[in-house]
């Protein structure tokens, strides 16, 4: 065992290493380069130019504030959510899961777009609705601002911290709790004292995925952020590439290697803030069964709560994209909008070659791009959980390496390394890439159910004669159900929606779904956009459906109590 | 009459250009295929004439100007250029000439364009991306529409344009140095427009792409944006200031590949491309400004319109003037 285990480390390493440093190093060498490629001669001047502007230290400023509000909205509605439905017995707890995970469907633009028309301060539609109310006459809530930025990109992250948070809570020791509670605590206390410490590395986990994601997001801050003159890393950076018909990826990338480097700082105060595992390990050798609390006559005024949030929070933005695919250009709701209604995008959308290709192709990538990916990062979470040593140390850093960088500058930095390869211009390169770059995705949902799982489990079994392999499947895998379909979720719904790889690798037969709304986009098509866009929610909807009723299904622990 | 006589024969000729050199059809049977990158709206259907008119495999790829140059140039150093037809702003090719990326050939089909079109033996300019005031017919009345450029600068303005952002935009920047240099009758008249603009403090988005929406919702009432918006937003409340100053805009350039693996079925398209029918598509079903005689873009007025190109910037003029703008748009 210990020799398979000595095995798998070096060789987990070798293949994210090779996934994800290959593009990396590319950008590396464009960052030390004269010209526009990734070989050239060597230069400082690019480094020199990135970190001497003057501008820099505000637009880290601005960056720290929405990268920090983000995340912890993203988290903290994250945790309210998972902890309602995973642990209580609030109504329609299937709903809300999926509306937890909407955003996740949603092309970002597109969400960022909807919130423009409800908040923006001229005509936004929840602007217009307010200053019908006597008294605010003169409202103006503007989206164009760092709040606003802070609400859109924490709610488009609040599935990834939904994703990582409830299946720790789902997998929660009730011996721990009924402890709390027989020693007098109420329930409330044992929320404060007990769970969400014991939650710790899933709360962790949740917000530095967060942070890390909003310091990479673009739409939120060319959309929201840029109309409102605030600017933050992501858009500094590409003003710095756009200005000019030459393009200089390598400038972008030497700025990049400072978020790259914050993500990797990160990932190892996460690793030292959970350092002592045991603490948290909360399914071991004794059943356990999570279970349930009764909410009594908190239950209907929570339900409203979480009601009320999902409508305007959620459902309200998808609306509006609905409303947009069927009007024939961008105008506020009116008698004269209603009238005008048609099909007329979606048929457009229907009829166009290029979007139904791209569909096959974004559903293939969805399905045999995540479970390949989860695949993975099975392996890849034992190795950080299970083998603390210094090398999963290192391959948990590999494993947010590509990640962590501006999604504008990692795409060129794969096209740079896959154009030196066999596989550039067909559906590998994306799928390889896709995999490399969202690995994370798989990684953080099963290191925090790995987490959970105590060791006593795998040595009970390999005492009865099972090698590592069976241990794996029979007895770990199992239990990561929850985490598994996490981790699927999550990469299924980024690969149908996935752009900033896409948009450089895609090529003739070779189109994805936000490539085609992306031209939509740059052509200013909101109604074939959003009609676009709410078949990518359909599509992705029909995957997790598929993933949770699969997870359903494999879910022995429920059974065995 | 004159002009008259140039369309006529544009209509005779043209056609015939495109048809009769068999010689090429018969070499561009025998590669089968052709592949073109670029990036404009709605290049599907034109290729799909081509692909049915020659019986070749026309394959589009669409690539953002922001990215075109990194990803030529990168399959191109490797080995791997894919395009056998090259199009993009003419500071593009510009840049894809000087690193040896194009082949010389000139079109018989361009014969009826303006000279200036074709100042070498590589690079046809065919169209302007030309660059208009755009604005919401239900909310700007007739008699505010402004009639010159320095009439964005009037205080009536204030928070209602919507335009590309000024000190990153490379259009808008060009667009600008445009004016100074073609529109304005001296530094200072043009400073004190560029002044009042920035105080009309306009809301600044990415790219022209993002600058109709607002306006055609009513959020904002006018745009610096591009006059073929009013055709692909149809049936937006969307029309044009018809300035009394010129428009402008940067030239749309093609060519041919120096790596193409199909040079004559890259010849038999650049002529189909440059023909009367598919610069008609493109200016009747996308609003293109082309340069083909006599074929406009069906939007009213834009006939007698006069549509100048821009001079090409480089980036490092692009760059200091994007960095002059900063400051009088008061940017962060």
């Amino acid at each position: 065992m210990a020799h398979k285990r000595s095995v798998l480390t070096p060789t987990l390493i070798a293949i994210v290493g090779f996934l994800t440093v290959c593009p990396v190093i590319m950008l590396v060498f464009g960052s030390f380069s004269t010209g526009l490629g990734a070989f050239g001669e060597f230069t400082l001047d690019k480094y020199i130019k990135a970190y001497t502007d003057p501008e820099l230290f505000g637009i880290i400023v601005n960056t720290i504030i929405f990268v920090l509000g983000s995340s912890i909205v993203a988290t903290g509605l994250a945790l309210f959510l998972a902890y309602l439905n995973t642990r209580t017995d609030i109504p329609f707890k299937f709903l809300f899961r999926i509306i937890s995970i909407i955003p996740m469907m949603i092309p970002h633009i597109l969400f960022s777009v909807s919130w423009v028309l409800l908040l923006n301060p001229s005509n936004g539609l929840i602007n217009l609705f307010l200053r019908q109310i006597p008294g605010l006459e003169d409202m103006a809530i503007n989206i164009y601002s760092l709040p606003g930025m802070i609400l859109v990109e924490g709610l488009l992250d609040l599935p990834i911290a939904y994703l990582i948070l409830a299946p720790a809570l789902a997998s929660f020791d009730i011996a721990l709790e009924e402890s709390s509670k027989v020693c007098g605590s109420t329930t409330l206390r044992t929320l404060f004292r007990v769970t969400l410490p014991v939650l710790r590395p899933a709360i962790l986990a949740a917000f530095i995925l967060s942070l890390v994601r909003s310091l990479a997001s673009f739409a939120v801050p060319s959309v929201i952020g840029m109309p409102g003159r605030i600017y933050v890393l992501a858009t500094h950076i590409y003003q710095s590439v756009a200005t000019g018909f030459a393009a200089d990826f390598g400038k972008a990338a030497a700025i990049g290697m400072s978020v790259l480097a914050t993500s990797v700082t990160l990932i190892y105060v996460y690793r030292y803030l959970t350092a002592e595992g045991e603490k948290y390990v909360t399914i071991s050798s004794r059943g356990y069964r999570p279970t349930v609390i009764e909410l009594k006559g908190a239950k209907y005024p929570l339900f409203g709560i979480v009601g009320i949030l999902s409508m305007v929070l959620i459902v309200l933005p998808v609306l509006v994209l609905f409303y947009t695919s069927l009007v024939p250009y961008s105008m506020i709701p009116s008698a004269k909008a209603f009238s005008m209604m048609s099909w007329k995008h979606w048929i457009e959308v229907i009829n166009d070659p290029i979007s139904l290709l791209s569909l096959k192709n974004s559903v293939f990538l969805g399905v045999v791009g995540a479970t390949l990916g989860v695949t993975l990062s099975i392996f890849v979470a034992y190795v950080i959980v299970k083998i603390r040593s210094h090398a999963s140390g290192v391959l948990e850093s590999l494993s947010f390496l590509s990640f962590s960088f501006p999604g504008i500058v990692i795409g060129v930095g794969f096209m740079w390394f896959f154009v030196r390869t066999p596989l550039y211009a067909t559906i590998w390169s994306l799928l390889i890439g896709y995999i490399a770059t969202y690995l994370p995705y798989g990684v953080r949902p099963l290191t925090s159910a790995f987490v959970q799982v105590h060791s006593h489990l795998e040595e009970s079994s390999q005492v009865c004669g099972a090698g590592a392999f069976t241990t794996m499947r029979r007895i770990v895998i199992p239990l990561l159900i929850p985490g598994i379909v996490s981790g699927w979720i999550l990469m299924a719904t980024m690969f149908v929606r996935e752009l900033t790889l896409s948009v450089v690798l895609s090529r003739p037969g070779t189109e994805v779904l936000a490539v085609q709304i992306f031209r939509f986009s740059e052509d200013g098509l909101w109604g074939q956009l959003s009609a676009l866009g709410i078949m990518m929610i359909f599509i992705s909807t029909a995957l997790v459906l598929m993933a949770t009723f699969v997870g359903i299904k494999f879910k022995p622990v429920e059974e065995g109590g | 009459m004159k002009k008259l006589m140039v369309v006529l024969l544009a209509l005779v000729i043209v056609p015939a250009a495109f048809a009769a050199d068999t010689e090429l059809a018969k070499k561009a049977a025998a590669e089968g295929k052709v592949s073109f990158y670029a990036n404009m709206t709605a290049i599907q259907p034109i290729m799909d004439v081509f692909n049915a008119e020659t019986g070749l495999d026309g394959k589009y790829t669409r690539i953002s100007t922001s990215k075109f140059l990194p990803t030529v140039l990168t399959e191109f150093q490797a080995g791997k250029l894919m395009a056998d037809v090259l199009q993009a702003p003419l500071p593009v090719m510009e840049m894809l000439k000087a690193q040896g990326v194009l082949a010389p050939y000139t079109s018989p089909v361009a014969a009826g364009y303006p000279d200036w079109t074709r100042q070498d033996d590589q690079i046809q300019t065919f169209g302007i991306e030309y660059v208009g005031l755009i604005y919401n017919k239900e909310l700007v009345k007739p008699a505010d529409v402004p009639k010159r450029y320095q009439d964005l600068a009037d205080p009536k303005w204030k928070n209602k344009i919507v335009m590309a952002n000024p000190a990153a935009h490379a259009t808008t920047i060009s667009w600008l140095v445009g004016l100074k240099e073609n529109v304005f009758a001296s530094e200072a008249e043009w400073m004190t427009f560029l002044e009042g603009l920035a105080a009309n403090r306009p809301m600044l988005v990415k790219s022209f792409g993002p600058t109709p929406a607002p306006v055609e919702s009513g959020e904002k009432a006018i745009a610096i944006s591009m006059p073929k918006y009013i055709i692909t937003k149809a049936p937006a409340p969307l029309d044009w200031a018809r300035v009394e100053q010129p428009l402008l805009g940067t030239p749309r350039g093609m060519a041919i590949s120096a790596s193409a693996q199909n040079p004559n079925a890259a010849k038999l398209f650049m002529d189909f491309w440059l023909s009367k029918q598919a610069m008609g598509m493109l200016a009747t079903d996308v609003g293109e400004y082309v340069l083909a005689p006599g074929v406009f873009p069906p939007i009213d007025g834009m006939d007698k319109a006069k549509v100048i190109p821009i001079r090409t910037l480089s980036d490092e003029e692009i760059s200091q003037w994007g960095a002059t703008f900063k400051k009088i748009f008061e940017l962060p």
